[in-house]
């Protein structure tokens, strides 16, 4: 049973007089004696004191990311705000039709790069699988492009011929629509679309993202669309001025569309991520809290108890030699 | 009747009230749109957005972008614009100055291309700070 309570305790316990009588040793090796000879009635103090200070060095640290991540939300969460009225009114212009049945559809993922982050990548990727299952059928087969390192970690287990595109390391600078216009012109040119999908986690408060997807059509899909009448019929109602055909007007339309609308998911998802990160941090602070609590007080107990055990000794020692 | 105009741009939101006229240039010239304007749909260029309200004219670098003008409606999308009273004349025409040396330095078919956009953004910039208001 000492032995047990031995592996248990785990390291430094190499005390080679465990069952010699007490000596003035530290009350460390005292407890350590008493745990050895005695199983695991009481932790010795210098276990619970190891474990305290790690578990507050967590905290603190947990503590400190919560704060970062707050003081970093403040500001995308101000650019993710004017961000959203710019591809408005590329949905009145052109319309929204997620239900649209295309035959090469590309889902293009956003996820974090860093985790600690919550569950906000895991619900992207399962959305997108979703969305591979609702898309593959006989002859159409949906790609994957993937922004972040996270979501890649997660879909290229079991989807790695799937994926066309990578990108990583996306937000070392603060995202700045140059740069994003730049990726979207990347995707644009080397992958064949008939519709993109952007999955990415929307920013509604602190506590709340929203996994959304958003659609956009290529060009030869949206005159096949407008001929065919329906909500984008109405795009024929406007002259196209400046001596260019309607097919080059919406391809540089669908292009402008796409880069706002990467723009907006990138900020959208940055804030989730912050969002969900400083939630995180702030319950495993917490949690660590409360770890504290329970450990100090195991702490004391033990400790009380060593100072009683001791002093029976004494005592039971001073009447031995009376009596 | 006015027309209600309102310029975006990624970043934000550069202008959202109701104005008498504007004129904006696509790439085969300048259109000016008054109230009652037929729907049309158009890219615009690098240039000058000129607006006309209160009687007078304000003007704003537009670095290319999407036009939509339908019901008194007209929405321009932008990849950036400024207003020319928020650009500094002097760091406008600094910027102009390096646009130039780089294109004079520019070597190969994309880059020529790229310091060629750049100059004619700056150059925008420049007479948007310049162009008398009348």
């Amino acid at each position: 049973m000492a032995m047990a309570a031995l592996r248990r305790e785990g390291r430094r316990f190499l005390l080679p007089t465990a069952s010699s009588a007490p000596t003035i040793a530290a009350r460390s090796a005292i407890s350590n004696e008493e745990s050895c000879l005695f199983g695991v009635r009481s932790i010795s103090t210098q276990i619970v004191r190891n474990r305290m200070k790690s578990v507050k060095n967590i905290q603190k640290i947990t503590k400190a990311m919560k704060m970062v991540a707050a003081s970093k939300l403040r500001g995308v969460q101000i650019r993710t705000e004017a961000s959203r009225g710019v591809w408005q009114p590329f949905i009145a212009l052109l319309g929204d039709s997620p239900s649209i049945d295309v035959k090469k559809n590309v889902i293009v993922t956003v996820s974090s790069d860093k985790g600690l982050c919550g569950g906000i990548n895991s619900t992207s990727v399962k959305v997108s699988k979703a969305l591979f299952k609702v898309y593959s059928g006989p002859e159409k087969e949906p790609k994957y492009v993937i922004l972040g390192e996270k979501g890649k970690a997660q879909l290229v287990r079991d989807s790695k011929d799937h994926i066309m595109l990578s990108v990583s390391e996306l937000q070392k600078n603060p995202v700045n629509y140059t740069q994003v216009s730049v990726l979207a012109d990347d995707i644009l040119k080397n992958v064949e679309f008939d519709a993109l999908r952007v999955v990415y986690n929307k920013f509604r408060s602190i506590v709340l993202f929203i996994p959304t997807v958003s659609t956009i059509l290529s060009p030869e899909t949206i005159e096949k669309e407008s001929e065919a009448g329906g909500s984008l019929g109405d795009l024929d109602l406007y002259e196209i001025e400046g001596g260019e055909t309607k097919s080059e007007v919406l391809q540089n339309l669908t292009e402008f569309q796409f880069s706002c609308v990467m723009f907006n998911a990138v900020l959208e998802n940055a804030c989730s991520e912050l969002g969900a990160r400083m939630s995180a941090m702030d319950s495993s602070s917490r949690n660590a809290g409360e770890m504290l609590d329970r450990l100090t007080l195991a702490y004391n107990r033990t400790r009380q108890a060593s100072i009683t055990t001791e002093l029976i000794e004494i005592i039971s020692g001073a009447s031995a030699l009376e009596g | 009747m006015t027309l209600n105009l309102c310029v975006l741009t990624p970043n934000r939101m550069i202008w959202d009230s109701e104005v008498k006229e504007i004129i904006l240039s696509t790439n085969s010239g300048q259109i000016g749109v008054l109230p009652n304007h037929a729907p049309i749909a158009t890219a615009v260029d690098i240039g000058l957005l000129r607006i006309r309200r209160n009687g007078q004219w304000l003007t704003v670098a537009l670095m290319g972008g999407f036009a939509r003008i339908s019901n008194n409606e007209i929405t321009i999308l932008g990849n950036d614009a400024e207003i020319s009273t928020d650009i500094d004349p002097q760091e406008a025409k600094q910027t102009l100055e390096i646009a130039e040396a780089n294109l004079s330095r520019a070597e190969g078919k994309r880059q020529a291309i790229e310091s060629n956009l750049a100059l004619r953004r700056a150059r925008t910039r420049v007479e948007a700070v310049n162009v008398i208001s009348y």
